[in-house]
């Protein structure tokens, strides 16, 4: 399990296009979208891989500014309680 | 309701999101995970010294978080924090010592073996002390100023503060050797060179607090967006948020930093000095210059020209010029400095450059505009330049004229590569000229002082400046140095020229090199003797960022197998010395107490660095333990015992140089960092200025007190060309650089599985129609070629870096196409740091 919790500045005049760019990659959840372009995302994906080309896909994203990893969690589920 | 795990982790990754982003979302709150132990540490990669907190369960790092509490990232973390954990599990980490042996002994030739820690520095010290004794029949009588060495030391800004002190002690102090340099030489050595000639003191006089002052910014030579993703994030949120705000981009290619350029200018290599120079000719051609802050605190001067390219001497370019390595600079008068800078019009500097009219006029308005604050930053672009110490200093010069400076948001700022190039490398002394806090070896005085600090008798410390990073790779070739340790750093992929220097001098016969890392890299790979390191978070440490920020961490996790810290290594290495075998008896007849003694009693077991005991662990005040394996090894709380005696350089009564005074020791395992000079517990965030700097007594407004007058110098220095320019045959500039994927030789982040196929291989960025007057195509197979080597490698003509026409730019992470076979080993001869961005290629397709 990887759940990463991500801060993305987008161009705000591009509010819709960018978030639906954004929604469209594999894992990534919006939980909300600031006045200022500020989104506040979830990646979350069990494979490894797929996490880290969400994520470099995420910053080269037309209209992104900037994106930042904000909180990061891995474990395997099995060792955890749930 | 009760959540799943799954759950209960996501709520807190989105409520920790958005308390960054100062927003709530109902329903979301974070909630204390127990089985997590979180704590801060500075984060690994660049000089920005974001912090982050770490989560250990069972020993393993499973969490990580950007740390609200840190001023410098406030929550933030760049991308590449994702993958910080990960460099600690790559899959080749080395676990035990290697040596190359044939028929069951050391041989140059020979394969690696696994051998013991005992093997493995028996085997070295064999060879340190051949060296040494020859270096002492070579030193009978000589005076201390003439004192050689066959030992030498290659070290690190990614040291951190207290490995760094123990290598500059044992070099400096225990074996009189000053071949101790950093790989900070390749990256910061123009930037101290220019602070030390204009301030007298070393590093920026402000601090990341101008990202939010400034009015204006000015990237002379920076990718921030790729290099200093954080501090770019800043920056872009003033941009965005400040009303008339606006962002100046110089660079030789477009970077994703042009995204946010107001005024984007794209210059001809080298022809940044006629640029720098024409905005001083502006300001003083419209009188726009503050009067009366150059009448108290500028003095006007003239730099020595005509100064060479710090090529071996018998290079036709050493021999062309007039004032090969002359760094003195003499007084001027403000007219003959106005003299100076007449000739570089805005018609002469557009002309040079290539940038427009328009676009220069602008932003030299923006300088001269008394009502604007500006702040300039620059990385590699200025410093790794044949004249980077004058171009540093020629950015200074507008900011002295105007008066923009020490003021927030006023600011020249000088960014770091390394995450304590500025803590260790420069702060330390570990450089071959430099002893602690900014003293140096060529003066008595300095070394008087630390020979008092360092229990040694009078006449110890070699007043020889040693030999810099890429002077030691030419006395290896030429088998004047003959043991080199690297710790922490890649040179042979870092270090320039290899086929014609570093190659040849690492696999001379009569040089034993040691490398120490983590991971198998091109170094390890040309090395002797390879030495398993633990990294990070595996030991307890200390960096210092570039804004004079000190940060520390605990020991977070256990390193893999037998991998030892460098600090233990060094420490544990000297044990192998008696004092017999390292000093002259004339010497020890001054201090025969430390007759029959080992290198390690006369440096660490002192007294000093051994009076902080050790309980077996390391206690935070939340009620955390945690392992420290180098004090449980020695018996005692080492890191403290150093960073206390390091502090009795900066901090004691006695100190001959103020400013860079430190807290003490447990001060840093509470705070975010602290920003030197740190005076009765109190940070400093803009020095020289009264009310904000201590050392800047009532009244006095301004003072520069690194110089004796309280003067910065403004140092006139003209355009001179670089060392190799393109020709008809190597037709393009070469210039070499990062990418925001791979940190530096990408040692790190290449060992991310993720990493290395998101960006896998370094390919040549070049513009379209010059790509097609050779035929070539995005993704043809090309070769790079220079004068000493060549590369083979693919065209890319679109992404983030988009050259000019005449341009190629090539990433250096890359350790199969090691495009360090191609450049030119040129350096700024006052710095001594290379020029990687500027030389003459031609790209032939295959």
């Amino acid at each position: 399990m990887n759940i990463c919790g991500i801060l993305i500045h987008i161009q705000p005049e591009k509010r819709d296009e960018v978030t639906s760019r954004l929604l469209a990659i594999c894992g990534v959840e919006i939980h909300s979208v600031t006045a200022q372009g500020q989104v506040i995302a979830t990646l979350e994906e069990d494979n490894e891989e797929r996490t880290a080309s969400s994520l470099l896909a995420i910053q080269d994203l037309q209209g992104v500014i900037s994106a930042s990893m904000i909180y990061h969690h891995s474990e395997t589920e099995e060792a955890s309680p749930s | 309701m009760s959540l799943t795990r799954r759950e209960f982790i996501k709520n807190n990754a989105i409520a920790a999101t958005a308390a960054v982003a100062g927003v709530t979302i109902p329903g979301v709150s974070a909630a204390a995970d127990e089985e997590i132990r979180w704590d801060k540490a500075a984060c690994r990669y660049c000089g920005t010294g974001c912090s982050v907190l770490i989560g250990v369960k069972e020993g393993r790092v499973v969490a990580s978080q950007g740390d609200p509490d840190a001023p410098v990232n406030r929550g933030l973390n760049c991308i590449k924090g994702y993958f910080l954990p990960k460099i600690l599990y790559g899959k080749d980490r080395l676990t035990k010592p290697l040596l190359r042996k044939a028929d069951g002994k050391y041989a140059k030739n020979g394969k690696f073996e696994e051998v013991s820690w005992d093997e493995a520095f028996d085997e070295m010290a064999k060879h340190w002390k051949k060296a040494i004794t020859r270096s002492l029949e070579e030193n009978q009588g000589k005076g201390v100023d003439e004192l050689t060495s066959r030992v030498g030391m290659f070290g690190s800004g990614q040291w951190t503060v207290w490995e760094g002190y123990a290598a500059s002690k044992l070099m400096k102090a225990g074996l009189r050797s000053n071949h101790l340099d950093p790989n900070a030489r390749h990256c910061m050595a123009s930037a101290v060179g220019a602070f030390i000639r204009g301030f007298g003191i070393d590093e920026p006089m402000g601090c990341y607090d101008d990202l939010e002052h400034a009015d204006s910014f000015v990237l002379w030579g920076a990718n921030m967006a790729e290099m200093h993703p954080i501090l770019w994030s800043r920056l872009t949120d003033t941009r965005l948020t400040k009303p008339g705000c606006e962002v100046h981009v110089l660079s030789t290619y477009e970077h994703r930093c042009f995204e946010l350029a107001d005024n984007a200018m794209v210059f001809t290599p080298q022809s940044d000095l006629a640029i720098a120079n024409f905005i001083a000719n502006y300001i003083i051609e419209n009188r726009a210059y503050n009067q009366a802050f150059i009448d108290q605190h500028v003095s006007f001067n003239q730099a020595t020209t005509d100064i060479g390219y710090g090529l071996r001497p018998d290079h036709p370019l050493e021999k062309a010029a007039k004032n090969p390595g002359k760094g003195k600079f003499n007084p001027i008068s403000f007219e003959e400095y106005a003299k100076s800078v007449a000739e570089y019009t805005v018609d002469k500097a557009s002309k040079m450059s290539g940038v427009s009219k328009e676009a220069l006029l602008k932003l030299a308005k923006t300088y001269a505009d008394p009502n604007r604050k500006v702040t300039s930053y620059w990385t590699m672009g200025m410093n790794q330049h044949t004249r980077g110490v004058w171009m540093n200093g020629l950015v200074y010069n507008i900011h002295l004229l105007t008066g923009k400076i020490s003021e927030p948001g006023n600011s020249p700022f000088s960014l770091t590569g390394q995450p304590s190039a500025c803590g260790t490398a420069r702060e330390v002394g570990t450089f071959s000229h430099r002893l602690p806090a900014d003293l140096v070896v060529a003066n008595k005085a300095h070394r008087d002082f630390s020979e008092d600090r360092w229990q040694l008798p009078e006449g110890t410390l070699n007043g020889k400046v040693g030999y810099h990073a890429v002077l030691m790779h030419r006395m290896m070739k030429d088998s004047k140095l003959n043991t080199y340790w690297q710790l922490c750093n890649n040179n042979m992929q870092a270090a320039a020229n290899m086929n014609e220097e570093s190659f040849p001098g690492w696999r001379n016969p009569e040089v034993f090199v040691t490398v120490s890392d983590p991971y198998p890299t091109v170094s390890a790979q040309a090395a002797d003797l390879i030495l398993p390191t633990a990294m990070w978070i595996e030991k307890e440490g200390a960096y210092g960022n570039a804004e004079r920020r000190t940060q520390f961490w605990r020991q977070q996790v256990a390193a893999p197998g037998e991998a030892k810290s460098d600090l233990w290594q060094i420490m544990e290495f000297s044990k192998r010395f008696k004092m017999e075998e390292v000093w002259p008896p004339e010497l020890l007849e001054k201090a025969p107490q430390y007759r029959g003694k080992t290198l390690y009693e006369l440096l660490y077991a002192n007294g000093e660095v051994d009076k902080f005991p050790f309980t077996g662990e390391i206690k935070d005040d939340r009620g955390n333990n945690y392992a420290n394996d180098e004090s449980a090894h020695f018996g005692y709380y080492v890191q403290k015992g150093l960073f206390e005696e390091y502090r009795r350089f900066n901090s004691a009564p006695d100190i001959i140089k103020k400013g860079h005074e430190m807290a003490e020791f447990d001060a840093y395992h509470r705070a975010r960092g602290l920003r030197w000079p740190v005076i009765d517990g109190k940070e400093t965030l803009w020095r020289f200025r009264e009310g904000y700097d201590p050392h800047v007594a009532k009244g006095e407004g301004v003072r520069f007190y690194g110089k004796p007058d309280g003067r910065a110098a403004i140092i006139s220095a003209p355009f001179e060309p670089a060392a190799e320019s393109p020709d008809k045959e190597y037709d393009l500039w070469l210039c070499t650089g990062r990418v925001l994927e791979h940190w530096h030789s990408g040692s790190m982040t290449q060992r991310v599985p993720e990493l290395h196929r998101a960006v896998p291989d370094a390919v040549v960025f070049m513009h379209p129609d010059d790509a097609k007057r050779r035929r070539l195509r995005r993704g043809s197979a090309i070769k790079v070629v220079s004068r000493r080597g060549e590369i083979i490698s693919t065209v890319e003509t679109q992404g983030r870096n988009l050259p000019p026409e005449g341009l190629i730019f090539v990433p250096w992470f890359d350790a199969s196409r090691l495009i360090n076979k191609v450049t030119l080993d040129a350096t700024d001869p006052l710095s001594k740091e290379t020029d990687y961005k500027k030389c003459a290629v031609k790209v032939v397709k295959i």
